[in-house]
């Protein structure tokens, strides 16, 4: 008989190369589990007929819960009886995704004993992937998990498990502590995460500059992105440095980059005129070593990016332009204080009038910007758009005072 | 199942992220000061206070056994007092105070077989969806591909060598799950037919009122067919996101000869320099073709060329591209510019070019 | 202000609900809170519907479903699934 730990065939040709190998990894689970096994036959199946062989199965999950569990039965289980059920649980990560080996070796045993001993570390959310159970298994090895300290991630229409970037953990960028949002979210919002009482998915990701590391603005329902409102800190020694020491063309590399031509270089020091500086972080980038962002920091709110399905993508648009995350808070401006109103405000709004599997930026784009605005109590600001609109069609509502005066 | 009700703990949310923090990460949170990249996939940090954290950053495929979490949990536990952690593209890094470490950490993890590399202009680790190894609506694996493209540009994972960063991502299908919508070189796996019914299992396994629910744009209607109920599709509504087949699997709508492969180019997600931008159709199909998809890898090579070779210091894909303009950019990429590259969607007109504004 | 419907009531109008559409329709949690406001105006609020769907799902008589949406719905098999191993 075939040994069924070995990949043959295919995927035996995807095993060589430079870059990490999956089918290896398939293998090494396979040495002592048959789930892993019957894998490499089945998608060694897939291979030789261009053909998947999975059903979507939507209603395995843990008791009590609506989210966490991806149900996956395969079309051949005669076949491959091992993976007939086949389903995910996907687990919260810590944020910024930071582990001790004593907690990570705990999951791994987990997974070798009740599942196939394969994960993705980690799936596109951000949760860590537990790839393929029985049903049977599943509220085992959600048992553990919780006695470990972990739960489930989030998956249908709840709030998913929010993510953040490394942030102040390990970098000078950080314009707001993006690993205490993303927690202190994913910890109160909890029932929303684990309990579908949305129209749709709703997406919470924490970037802690405008480099945007964890895709914010293009994967985000409610993207965070840290900025600065005063000067770029410049330390000239160390751009002179930069352009005699390193030799880098200051010109060419710096100014002639800048998207609002900004800055000037006259040789000997960088000149930015901070007022038409639109916080890109491309001059901060590259003279990392003598440009910093200012003191003055905090976040701008983007509302609305989604993949494609169904209206088309959308990028995330200004909502909150500048919103001060920590104290001391001034009284005339948006702090974080601000905030959990401002979620319940979109959430109650799109959760009620929101239609089934419409994202909150399809609800925007149906209802209008200008509505939505009305509806959860924030003011319009030019920041929000990139021009003013260029039709005339303003459905003006006229209180009774504007039309009895054109009575007149 | 026996589990106690009174001992199920739920809604206890992840560990507290401070747990897991190296005790350096901790004295110097939210007081770093400056970074430089030593060498390709190795950084130090330093903090205001003058520690010095070093960073080694290796690729991982996104799939990978208990056995290979271990391995690095060895390296981790030996040379890293037990810490890790991953990046928001799957790779790994491991974290020391200590710089007499970094070459063994490299050395180890590259003996495991993960190159260290990713950082600065190179090209960082591809994120991907699942494919043939665990999705219903894949019109292509996901992990192959990957294995195959990063095979041949692992290079330019391992040098920083390149204009600028290069963002690759690939999903599966068209409801691509990941950034796939604003990356600088997108692999997309998209079927070309709508789904073919098999009335006699629809009638067993599926609900009728739910199949024509589920399709987002109105195309399944119910009907008869021989008498019993069944549904049929209106073809040239479907736009083949699988969601009827996600609620009754004798819809299937995968073909082994008509799925295949797009690829798309330009899409950022940084707001550096230019804002952030969508990928746009490059390349309208390849067909698959396993295990290793020579034609895709032949073309994102290509893609990545084109591009390396004319961009100027720091221009991603899309910015370079923008300032060329799409007719050059086709004419240099050697792709043919076709019916399909024409927006017919919501908003087409927007993308259409309203000036005489072109280059000869 | 009118006396508030107990948890039980809800949960229990909220299963006669789902038990006579199944199979015609599903229901999502706030179609479920809609109705329960429409069947007793004033009476209910949508704290109380989130409790009442709790007990629904925490006693077993319904389940939480994902079918591109996500839906509560009385437990059956679905038809993807596999037979039990």
């Amino acid at each position: 008989m075939a040994d069924k730990t070995k990949a043959t065939g295919m995927l035996a040709e995807l095993k060589d190369g430079p870059y990490p190998s999956f089918v290896k990894e398939i293998e090494a689970a396979a040495e002592k589990n048959e789930m892993a096994q019957d894998l490499i036959g089945l998608l060694e199946l897939s291979y030789n007929e261009k053909l998947c062989h999975w059903k979507h199965g939507g209603i395995v999950g843990v008791m009590g819960y609506g989210g966490g569990v991806i149900g996956r039965y395969v079309d051949v289980p005669e076949e491959f009886p091992n993976v007939s059920h086949f389903h995910t649980l996907r687990v919260n990560q810590p944020a910024a995704w930071f582990y001790k080996t004593e907690a990570l070796r705990k999951i791994c045993d987990i997974w070798e004993e009740r599942g196939s001993a394969i994960m993705n570390i980690h799936g596109s959310t951000g949760d860590i992937i537990l790839l393929g159970t029985t049903t049977a298994q599943l509220e085992p090895v959600f048992s553990e998990l919780t006695k470990l300290g972990f739960d489930l991630g989030g998956s249908g229409s709840v709030l998913r498990t929010p993510s953040c970037c490394v942030g102040p953990a390990r970098c000078e960028w950080a314009m707001f502590d993006t690993l205490k949002f993303a927690y202190e979210h994913t910890m109160k919002y909890q029932d929303e995460l684990h309990r579908p009482y949305f129209p749709y998915k709703f997406k919470f990701k924490f970037s802690g500059c405008p480099n945007d590391c964890v895709a914010s603005i293009a994967r985000a329902d409610m993207s965070f992105i840290g900025t600065w409102r005063d000067d770029i800190l410049v330390n000239q020694d160390k751009v002179l440095w930069y352009a005699n020491e390193k030799k880098l063309d200051i010109q060419e590399i710096v100014v002639d980059r800048c998207p609002t031509k900004c800055m000037e270089w006259d040789g000997k020091e960088l000149h930015i005129d901070n007022r038409n500086c639109s916080r890109c972080m491309h001059c901060i980038n590259v003279l990392h070593l003598a440009l910093k962002p200012g003191k003055d920091r905090g976040c701008t709110i983007l509302i609305g990016s989604k993949a494609p399905i169904l209206e088309g993508a959308q990028l995330s648009s200004v909502l909150v332009p500048f919103m001060r995350m920590e104290p001391p808070y001034a009284e005339d401006e948006a702090t974080a204080e601000d905030l959990p109103e401002l979620i319940d405000n979109i959430w109650e709004l799109w959760g009620e009038e929101g239609k089934n599997r419409e994202r909150v930026g399809e609800f925007i784009q149906r209802i209008g910007m200008g509505n939505f605005l009305d509806a959860i109590g924030l003011e319009p600001a030019a920041e929000m758009v990139s021009h003013p609109r260029t039709n005339p069609y303003v459905f003006y509502e006229l209180g009774e005072e504007d039309e009895e005066e054109e009575d007149e | 199942m026996t589990a106690e009700p009174a001992e199920r703990l739920t809604d206890i949310g992840p560990p507290h992220f401070e747990k897991f923090l190296p005790p350096v990460v901790k004295a110097n949170y939210g007081k770093w000061d400056s970074h430089e990249i030593l060498a390709p996939g190795i950084y130090v940090h330093t903090a205001e206070s003058g520690d010095k954290l070093y960073t080694i950053r290796a690729a991982t495929a996104r799939l990978i056994s208990v056995q290979k979490v271990r391995q690095f949990c060895d390296i981790a536990d030996k040379y890293c007092d037990g810490h890790l952690r991953w990046t928001s593209r799957n790779n790994v890094e491991f974290l020391t105070t200590k710089k007499e470490n970094v070459e063994p950490i490299k050395k180890e993890i590259e003996a495991l077989g993960h190159p260290v590399g990713g950082t600065g202009n190179s090209i960082t680790n591809i994120v991907h969806t699942q494919g043939w190894v665990h999705c219903h609506s894949a019109a292509t694996d996901a992990s192959g591909i990957v294995k195959a493209v990063m095979d041949e540009l692992m290079d330019e994972f391992t040098n920083m060598r390149l204009p600028g960063k290069l963002r690759i991502a690939l999903a599966c299908c068209l409801n691509m799950c990941g950034a796939v919508h604003c990356s600088d070189i997108a692999i997309l796996g998209i079927h070309r037919r709508a789904p073919e019914i098999d009335h006699e299992r629809l009638r067993k396994m599926c609900e009728i009122p739910n199949v024509v629910a589920s399709c987002p744009t109105a195309a399944i209607r119910p009907t008869s067919v021989d008498g019993n109920p069944s549904v049929e599709v209106i073809e040239e509504q479907c736009m083949f996101c699988a969601n009827c087949f996600t609620v009754c699997p004798s819809m299937p709508l995968n073909d082994p000869e008509i799925d295949g492969v797009s690829l798309w180019v330009g899409g950022k997600v940084s707001n550096a320099r230019h804002e952030p931008m969508f990928s746009k159709l490059a390349v309208p199909f390849i067909p698959n073709n396993p295990p290793r998809w020579p034609e895709v890898v032949e073309a994102v090579k290509n893609l990545v060329t084109v591009w390396a070779d004319g961009a100027r210091p720091y221009e991603r894909m899309g910015e370079w591209i923008e300032r060329i303009g799409w007719p050059r950019f086709f004419e240099v990429a050697g792709i043919e510019f076709q019916k399909e590259h024409i927006d017919d969607f919501k908003h087409a007109v927007t993308t259409f070019n309203t000036s005489t504004h072109l280059r000869f | 202000m009118a006396d508030m419907v107990s948890v039980d009531e809800v949960a229990e109008a909220m299963f006669k609900l789902i038990k006579d559409a199944a199979g015609q329709k599903q229901y999502k949690a706030m179609d479920l809170q809609k109705a329960m406001i429409e069947l007793f105006p004033d009476r209910v609020d949508k704290k109380l519907c989130k409790e009442s769907i709790k007990k629904l799902i925490n006693s077993g008589r319904c389940i939480y479903t994902y079918f591109g949406g996500s839906y509560i719905e009385l437990p059956h098999v679905e038809g993807a699934a596999n037979p039990d191993e």
